[in-house]
């Protein structure tokens, strides 16, 4: 019996294995090598040549380089941590809303849910491409509206700050959320509705059974969305500094091997991130 | 969503759901936006391309920019139709493919019990997080040594394995209740067979999310021909537009003629959305995700 048992597992395992396989395939073949190769040329300076690419070792010089010599990654690298500490609970937070508000019954659900969802197709093409050379991301108007200086005169600076920069972000904001919508709102249409009504005759309020139903069963999808964005806006191909690792890719003077070094630089400080993030998130939880 | 309907008198239900349109119509409005600029940048003659401050809506429509894009391509080498070819079967087959496999491997690694299988996803996880563009030369070697330069396979492979496909899917995976599965296994069901008939009709609403991303990566996706393939004939599309745009030599036709060629471009992405995401809507909600 127990052989019998065992042999079972095994051949589980194997079925396992063969559904597997075809991804895994193709995932270390065009994606763990590469990066795995990407990490030993951040060591070297490479040259490319007809011939093929001819690699020199040079230790941690690409790393020393990128913080201390080259004139532009430290800012941008700042300014990206800055943009995420932002961006990331006001996406979650909006994607959210947005959901919940879409859950109800109104008219025109379905054409809200597909407007919604477009960003999808916006941010992913060169459709966004365009819009940014032409400067059509941000409001310029509220600008000379003279909302900003009532703000700025009737709040305190340190409020004041990022309440504009939110203004300023607030379509990128807009056009980054599409999935997360869609992750949210499946989430939504799985809470059990006699729990909303238990709750109810409980005496609760919507604004009450929003935190202890609605919450409590999101709160595994919100981990999701907060890692689906993080990725989402740290590899986006118009991000400033993938803009920087492209540049330098194919300059005479740093070369590729320190693009490689800038993309495992950001790479490690995107995994911080995302590890800080489900952290605080996890804790919240208990 | 059950407040609205345990309500019984009709004209309050539909007064409170004023304050709901308020929010959704003026964001609504914003969301629609990129599109009316894309379709309206086309149509734009040249001095309104090249006004400043740049205008949003198109003043005095004109076709000029399709009939120079139009003019340019059929003066070049190769049939149009073949660029139309390439990029139909390269696009299809990776759509396809991808969905195929990051389905299998999701529920694979949501479902099956076997060695790795977390350390699998952590992996996949990791790996969504590389910066794609970093992994471009190395991932040129790979194809020239497994022989695959210019041939259709380098602008299908490379863009198989998906991370973010696998990603999304295992997370909807994990949500299917494991008693789905128990009983169709009791009934007799293979994996393959629970695999086929339990957990794809639950979860198309994200097989139809990652077949509209899928979609994108391949379909505006210029660098595999970039990179991997230098016969022209097997270049796709999207390649092809970008360089009528680019490489005509007059930059100020050039404009008119990317703005146009991007709202041809983006047509079928929309047909495509639209086409799916009825799917992604319609079907989440008898889903049985519950």
């Amino acid at each position: 019996m127990a052989k019998l048992k065992i042999s079972n597992k095994r051949r589980k395992a194997v079925i396992g294995v063969a559904f597997v396989s075809p991804w895994i395939v193709g995932f270390l073949i065009f994606t763990l090598y590469p990066m795995l190769y990407s990490l030993f040329l951040s060591f070297h300076q490479v040259k490319i040549t007809p011939v093929g690419v001819k690699t020199k070792y040079v230790g941690f010089d690409n790393f020393n380089y990128a913080f201390f010599s080259d004139p532009v990654f430290v800012e941008k690298l700042l300014n990206y941590l800055m943009e995420m500490v932002l961006n990331v609970p006001v996406i979650i937070v909006f994607s959210l809303i947005i959901a919940l508000l879409i859950n109800q019954k109104i008219k025109f659900r379905g054409m809200f849910r597909t407007i919604f969802f477009l960003p999808v197709i916006i941010t992913s093409g060169p459709v966004i491409n365009e819009l940014l050379s032409q400067g059509a991301s941000s409001i310029p108007n509220i600008e000379q509206y003279g909302m900003f200086t009532l703000i700025e005169s009737s709040l305190s600076p340190i409020l004041a700050e990022p309440i504009l920069y939110l203004f300023k972000q607030i379509i990128m904001v807009l056009w980054f959320s599409g999935v997360q919508i869609l992750i949210f709102l499946a989430g939504l249409q799985k809470v059990d509705r006699s729990m909303y009504e238990a709750a109810r005759i409980d005496g609760a309020s919507p604004w009450e059974s929003f935190w202890k139903v609605t919450l409590p069963v999101l709160m595994p999808l919100v981990i999701v969305n907060v890692i689906y964005t993080i990725v989402y806006v740290s590899t986006f191909a118009l991000n400033e500094i993938i803009l920087l690792i492209k540049n330098n890719m194919f300059s005479t003077i740093t070369g590729f091997g320190y693009a490689t070094a800038i993309a495992w630089i950001y790479f490690i400080i995107i995994m911080l991130m995302l590890a800080l993030w489900t952290g605080v998130l996890r804790m919240k939880k208990r | 969503m059950s407040y609205q309907g345990t309500k019984v008198n009709p004209s309050k239900f539909h007064t409170s759901q004023l304050k709901f349109y308020a929010v959704l119509i003026p964001l609504a409005f914003f969301m629609m936006l990129p599109i009316v600029f894309i379709i309206s940048h086309a149509f734009k003659p040249i001095d309104e391309l090249f006004a400043f401050p740049p205008r949003f809506l198109v003043q005095q429509p004109t076709f000029d920019n399709f009939r120079d894009l139009f003019v340019t391509t059929s003066t070049s080498g190769i049939p149009f139709s073949r660029f139309i070819f390439n990029s139909l079967l390269v696009t299809v087959s990776v759509m396809f493919l991808s969905v195929f496999i990051s389905a299998l491997a999701a529920y694979a690694m949501a479902k099956m019990k076997f060695k790795l299988r977390k350390a699998m996803f952590e992996i996949n996880t990791l790996a969504l997080m590389f910066v794609p563009i970093a992994v471009q030369i190395p991932r040129y070697l790979v194809v020239d040594q497994t022989g695959l330069l210019d041939t259709y396979f380098a602008h299908i492979l490379p863009l198989l394995a998906m991370p973010i496909g696998l990603f999304l899917l295992k997370q909807f995976i994990d949500q299917v209740p494991e008693e789905l599965k128990e009983a169709a296994i009791m009934d007799g069901a293979s994996e393959f067979t629970v695999f086929r008939k339990v957990i794809v009709p639950v979860i198309k609403p994200a097989l139809a999310t990652v077949a509209i991303l899928a979609f994108q990566a391949v379909w505006n996706n210029i660098e595999t021909s970039n990179y991997y393939v230098n016969d022209e004939s097997l270049k796709t599309l999207s390649f092809f537009m970008s360089s009528v745009a680019s490489g005509s030599g007059n930059t100020i036709a050039g404009q008119g003629m990317s703005a146009a060629a991007s709202l041809l471009m983006f047509v079928p992405n929309l047909v495509i959305f639209i086409l799916l995401q009825s799917k992604v809507m319609n079907t989440m909600a008898h889903s049985g995700l519950k």
